[in-house]
């Protein structure tokens, strides 16, 4: 029983609070941390893709939370998994 | 008391290492009232034992049987048979012919399993260190195993 | 003889195991900052610290660590490292904090009651709320003199000295005016235990109907307490007490004194630091913040930190997502044990 990164994408709104939040995300893309959506291949841990959020590399995540605090809709989330 | 069937029941393979504790601790200086007050058993039975009476011959066949098992095997039997720790001590003490001397090493962490684990009761905590009496061990290793930090060595000892 | 563990809905554990002695290992999920000390010393690896960055930001259901009640053997290394009180390990009833031969951690925070001023600073600086201070003040009414009288017949009622009295101290019966009873007011009093003797109410009243006069500057040495006693009591909870110093630094007069358990030091990496503040949050003892620029354009450094306050518990190292904290401990100060084993875990916290 860990925690883990989960994503609602049925609650998300697209904002990509999270994406641009999340310190891992802003260390790898310079556009990142400039405060957009990322435009290059940049490995990053989630993405806005299709107007909802997609969590791509999970194994990325050191849990600090940040982007769930981000989150307006409490669409992405840190719980535990079974 | 005998069986006409020739299988003892477990009271009579009690019996017999009754009999053979009690022959063994007359031997190593005991009198027959402390012998009967360690084996929970009237003086007058220790006296017939000694003499050679009220005694089944298969009965104590078993028990010499039991007695040369390995230390965790008599043991384990000992006390099943017995349910009694003080007793199963003076038997397994007694009757056995090894002798093992027990160290624990520094790696010990003082968590207290072995005590817990350890029927013979031969093992204290002393300043966060199991202490082991090897003059009470009798080599089942139980402690051994389960030992978290693997700190407990047992050798059998040449005598 | 067997070990069984149970979670309570607040998080807390307990896990007991009967034997020739009961041990009993207590934890109290309220006190813990998830820093993973106890993961890291414990023997057996019995204990992980769920992701403290997660524990400490977001509503979490769980304990912030588990013991594994298979492998935990309760030899209390996990209670005698835990900084926090978070954890106790109880051998038939009396915890290893009260046992010889156990390590204990040498740390504490005591206020001197002597030299204590009662000014409270550091009951608010403190990070866990661990300090109650109380005092007693004096009355007003001792430490101020002088004679106050309105002439209710002269007095029109018009509620200038009420309006302006800086203390509140003057109070009309307002009325309402009828035919049978035309009046606009019943009554005017002066609550001699909230006046100051400052006289506003006898310079502004427009028909002079109030006499008053201060006695402080004639007569004051003669009639009041000159340098009143400001008395109470000052109490560090010792359960929430964390040894980070901040009272000691804070106190205006050197009453209170902090001796912390760990030493060392702690290395920022400005460059990989993102600023998502997860540290800031996590840190049980204040150490970090943003600073403000001080002026437009200026760039301040990233993140700030104070290790006056750091006890290199490690909970900010753990939960930084981008490795940009770095512990280092360099000693840690406990009781003498004769425990090879023991004193090897303690030591191997240390780099």
């Amino acid at each position: 029983m860990a925690i883990e990164l989960k994503a609602y994408p049925d609650l998300c709104h697209g904002c990509g609070n999270c994406v641009v939040a999340c310190p891992v995300n802003a260390l790898r893309s310079s556009e990142i941390a400039g405060g957009k959506g990322p435009t290059d291949e940049v490995e990053v841990i989630m993405v806005v893709e299709d107007g909802a959020i997609n969590i791509k590399n999970s194994d990325l995540c050191g849990k600090c939370g940040t982007c769930v605090e981000s989150c307006p809709v409490d669409a992405i989330r840190l719980e535990e998994s079974e | 008391m005998i069986s006409t069937h020739g299988d003892p029941m477990p009271k009579h393979i009690v019996s017999g290492l009754k009999y053979l504790a009690a022959v063994n601790l007359t031997k190593q200086g005991h009198t027959q009232k402390e012998v009967a007050k360690r084996l929970g058993i009237n003086r007058s039975t220790v006296s017939h034992y000694l003499n050679g009476r009220n005694l089944s011959m298969r009965s104590i066949e078993i028990a010499k049987v039991i007695t040369e098992l390995c230390p965790r095997d008599f043991l384990l039997l000992t006390y099943a048979l017995i349910q009694d720790i003080d007793k199963t001590k003076t038997i397994v003490k007694s009757c056995q012919k090894r002798k093992f001397k027990a160290s624990v090493k520094n790696s010990c962490i003082g968590c207290g399993i072995c005590i817990d684990s350890c029927l013979m009761k031969a093992i204290k905590l002393d300043e966060l260190k199991a202490k082991i009496d090897s003059k009470w061990c009798c080599g089942c290793l139980i402690c051994v195993e389960m030992c978290p930090t693997n700190s407990i060595e047992i050798e059998e000892v040449e005598y | 003889m067997e070990t069984t563990e149970v979670i309570e809905e607040g998080g807390n554990i307990t896990v007991e195991r009967a034997g020739e002695e009961t041990r009993k290992l207590l934890f109290n999920n309220g006190l813990c900052a998830a820093c993973g000390l106890c993961e890291e010393i414990c023997p057996v690896e019995a204990i992980e610290t769920n992701p403290t960055g997660a524990m400490i930001r977001t509503e979490q259901e769980t304990s912030k660590i588990t013991i594994d009640e298979g492998k935990c053997v309760l030899c209390g290394m996990c209670s005698s490292i835990c900084p926090f009180q978070a954890l106790d390990l109880q051998i038939d009833g009396t915890s290893i904090k009260e046992i010889p031969g156990y390590p204990q951690l040498i740390k504490s925070a005591e206020i001197d009651e002597n030299e204590c001023i009662n000014c409270k600073a550091c009951e608010t600086a403190c990070p866990q709320d661990a300090i109650t201070i109380t005092r007693e003040l004096p009355k007003r009414k001792d430490l101020v003199t002088g004679e106050i009288e309105i002439d209710k017949d002269t007095c029109i009622y018009c509620g200038i000295c009420e309006e302006m009295c800086p203390a509140d101290a003057i109070e009309i019966t307002h009325e309402e005016p009828t035919s049978i009873n035309p009046v606009i007011a019943s009554d005017i009093n002066v609550d001699e235990d909230k006046c100051v003797h400052c006289g506003i109410c006898k310079r502004v009243c427009p028909v002079d109907a109030i006499m008053q006069v201060c006695r402080i500057c004639p007569y004051g040495e003669y009639e009041i307490e000159l340098e009143p006693e400001i008395t109470g009591t000052s109490y560090i909870d010792p359960e929430l007490c964390v040894n980070c110093g901040w009272c000691q630094e804070i106190c205006p007069v050197d009453a209170a004194k902090v001796t912390k358990p760990f030493e060392g030091e702690l290395i920022l990496d400005e460059e990989k630091c993102q600023g998502c503040e997860t540290c800031v949050m996590v840190c049980p003892c204040n150490v970090l913040s943003f600073p403000k620029p001080e002026k437009v354009g200026d760039k301040p450094e990233k993140l700030h930190k104070d290790e006056t306050f750091c006890i290199y518990c490690g909970a900010c190292e753990r939960s930084c997502p981008v490795d940009a904290i770095t512990v280092k401990r360099k000693s840690i100060n406990y009781t003498p044990t004769k425990s090879k084993a023991w004193q090897n875990a303690f030591e191997s916290l240390t780099k």
